[in-house]
């Protein structure tokens, strides 16, 4: 019975990474390091998509997250900040407080996770491949997405324009004394 | 599917459309008539706003992906009228040199995030809620920080950014526990597989919960809004404070009582505590501020804990009391806001101390002002009184008398700290009193409609009896 799968070990071994550079991720005094602890965290998602045969989710995990978001993290590092700049220490008193607020509700969900009784499903596994996803996103049928990824482009759209907003430089910025 | 998309969608597709305009137009007129857009946007989205009247009977499209019923038009209305009164405020402040250049990527920006809380209020599944959400939350952080040239203005920004960040956190794990437990993320899908309460269902409630909780500041998820109030624009605390707050009390009555009805013994508890925790904690706090935006913010954690009170009534009158006092909220908020504006377009000063003395410079404002919070602390004849009144009978009726006690106590607790501005206002001697302010025809126009609301919508039964027109037919 207690005989581990091959799956299974493989399972947790990329959990074992996952969780372990995720708290490396926070509790580290360098930045660049914490980016580079992130790398690794989602390429360990990754892994669990390809575990789970979804190996187009899998792909686009490692090339939008691992690729590109943790590179434009690390960018917008070497421009903003000194790289060997560290983290103020963090005082005991908040260490040890949050460490128990984030132990108490692990420990919680976990407890009401391992004991809720999962309705296993009996649909047949769904064809994951590419054509059928392409489908589904521009489906505007019941489980079809176009609504969703059509209506995702307006944050795209007035997220751009407010970077660009912010990010400008203006005449105005360098007359306030206000401003670093 | 056939062109009845348009139809059904109109009220999205057509906002949708004014923010491209909007940003077409930025670009394509010249420097000198940039300013001219606003009017432009303004005169379209006055015509949204009525043309949203028009009686329509609603559909489900793409698969009960998205759902519009009289009651949710409603819903977009009532928001409606609360944009067009922030636009018409806006105008002095997008006239700043600081701003000007800068002003129709506002606008823009302001339309999309509205558009957001249609697609919230208009979702029939998790993945448009939440996108729906986000849309009126990222682009937020952007309109916090638009005074950039402040650096309270950029503290603003990022906070709220982060905050929004933290709670989007907690409420996306809730949804996947709801799809663990459900296997599906459609609401009717929903509805029909969780019929039994679980530990699992609880825990994945709470984690919603809170979520939408952060986003109408509750106690004790309020940390972020006073500062991220503070430090943005005027024009954007207001819209922070009124449209927003009233976009996701609308979308936490849906959720609550469409999706969530056999859980009621879940959440009316949840709910009930937060109730009670909000509204002492946000008067409390109200009465130490000296500054008039954090004051308005401190009320409006307290007015949030007041909706509360609507949503412990599980039937129609609930969802009715709820739109009735976000909309006549939405007016006496507004007001006090326009008042602040006009103060600080004209002076700068933003602290309670600099009102001493207004009435004897300014009598128009300050009774505009005087109004606005007679309505917010619920003194008749005012609209406020009616929409507190409604909302008590409902909690009550649902048989609530502790809570109906609670917050009445709270009532007065608020009348105390809104009587303190009106004494200020009205009896305490300053020897330099504010000069007085002349603000420009729009800001004095949305002022205008302010006070007829207050007055109007209390009085005239009619508009009660159109929300419960609209909201019966649900």
């Amino acid at each position: 019975m207690m005989s581990i799968t091959f799956h299974q070990a493989v399972f947790y071994f990329f959990s074992a990474i996952i969780v372990i550079f995720s708290i490396l991720t926070v509790t580290s005094k360098r930045i660049l390091r914490a980016a580079t602890f992130l790398l690794f965290v989602l390429l360990g998602t990754a892994a669990f998509y390809f575990i789970l045969n979804y190996a187009f989710m899998g792909a686009l995990q490692i090339t939008l997250y691992a690729g590109g978001i943790v590179v434009l993290i690390i960018f917008s590092i070497l421009l903003t900040s000194h790289v060997g700049e560290r983290f103020e220490p963090i005082g005991w008193g908040k260490m040890i407080a949050s460490a128990l607020v984030s132990l108490i509700g692990a420990g919680f969900t976990l407890y009401v996770l391992l004991n809720a009784d999962f309705i296993p499903t009996q649909a047949p596994l769904p064809d994951a491949s590419v054509k059928n996803i392409g489908t589904a996103l521009l489906s505007y049928e019941r489980n079809g997405f176009v609504l969703p990824f059509e209506v995702v482009s307006l944050l795209l759209l007035a997220a751009i324009v407010g970077a660009i907003v912010i990010a400008r430089k203006e005449p105005h910025d360098t007359e306030n004394p206000n401003n670093e | 599917m056939t062109y009845s998309i348009i139809s059904i969608m109109r009220q999205e597709l057509g906002l949708v459309v004014i923010a491209l305009l909007v940003l077409f137009f930025d670009l394509v007129v010249n420097e000198k008539n940039k300013q001219k857009v606003f009017l432009i946007a303004l005169a379209l989205f006055g015509l949204h706003t009525l043309a949203g009247f028009f009686p329509f009977e609603g559909g489900n499209l793409f698969g009960g992906m998205y759902s519009t019923q009289p009651v949710h038009i409603l819903m977009k209305n009532v928001l409606n009228i609360g944009v067009f009164l922030v636009l018409l405020m806006s105008a002095s402040w997008l006239k700043t040199p600081q701003i000007a250049n800068k002003s129709n990527e506002f606008l823009m920006i302001l339309l999309t995030t509205l558009s957001g809380m249609y697609f919230m209020i208009s979702a029939g599944d998790f993945l448009m809620f939440y996108i729906g959400l986000e849309i009126a939350s990222i682009p937020m952080a952007i309109l916090a920080a638009y005074e950039k040239f402040k650096s309270r203005s950029e503290e603003a920004g990022i906070k709220f950014l982060l905050n929004s960040a933290l709670s989007t956190g907690f409420l996306l794990f809730g949804l996947s526990l709801f799809y663990a437990a459900a296997g599906s993320i459609y609401f009717d899908d929903l509805t029909r597989t969780l019929s039994q309460p679980s530990p699992l269902v609880a825990l994945a409630l709470t984690f919603l919960l809170s979520g939408l909780a952060f986003k109408l500041s509750l106690v004790p998820f309020h940390f972020w809004t006073a500062d991220v109030y503070e430090g943005s624009p005027m024009v954007v605390t207001s819209y922070f404070s009124v449209i927003s707050k009233g976009a996701v009390a609308f979308v936490l009555g849906i959720l609550l009582f469409k999706v969530f009805p056999v859980f009621e013994g879940l959440w009316q508890n949840v709910i009930y505590t937060l109730a009670v925790a909000t509204m002492f904690l946000g008067n409390l706090f109200a009465i130490r501020q000296k500054n008039i935006k954090r004051f308005l913010a401190f009320s409006s954690i307290a007015q949030a804990g007041f909706i509360l009170l609507g949503l412990l009534h599980t039937d129609n009158l609930g969802i009715i009391v709820i739109i009735y006092f976000v909309l006549i909220y939405i007016l006496s908020n507004l007001a006090a806001f326009g008042v602040a504006q006009a103060v600080y377009a004209a002076s700068g000063k933003e602290n309670i101390e600099d009102y001493n003395g207004f009435y004897k410079t300014n009598p128009r404002l300050a009774l505009i002002m005087m109004l606005a919070l007679f309505s917010l602390s619920g003194i008749p004849p005012v609209a406020g009184f009616f929409s507190k009144f409604f909302l008590f009978t409902a909690a009550a009726k649902a048989g609530y008398y502790w809570l109906v006690f609670i917050a009445v106590v709270n009532t007065t607790i608020a009348l105390y700290y809104y009587l303190l501005v009106v004494k200020a206002m009205f009896i305490n001697p300053n020897p330099e009193p504010l000069p007085t302010i002349r603000s420009d025809k729009y800001l004095r126009s949305a002022l205008f409609i302010t006070v007829i609301g207050i007055f109007l919508t209390g009085i005239l039964s009619p508009v009660f009896e159109y929300i419960q027109a609209m909201v019966d037919k649900f």
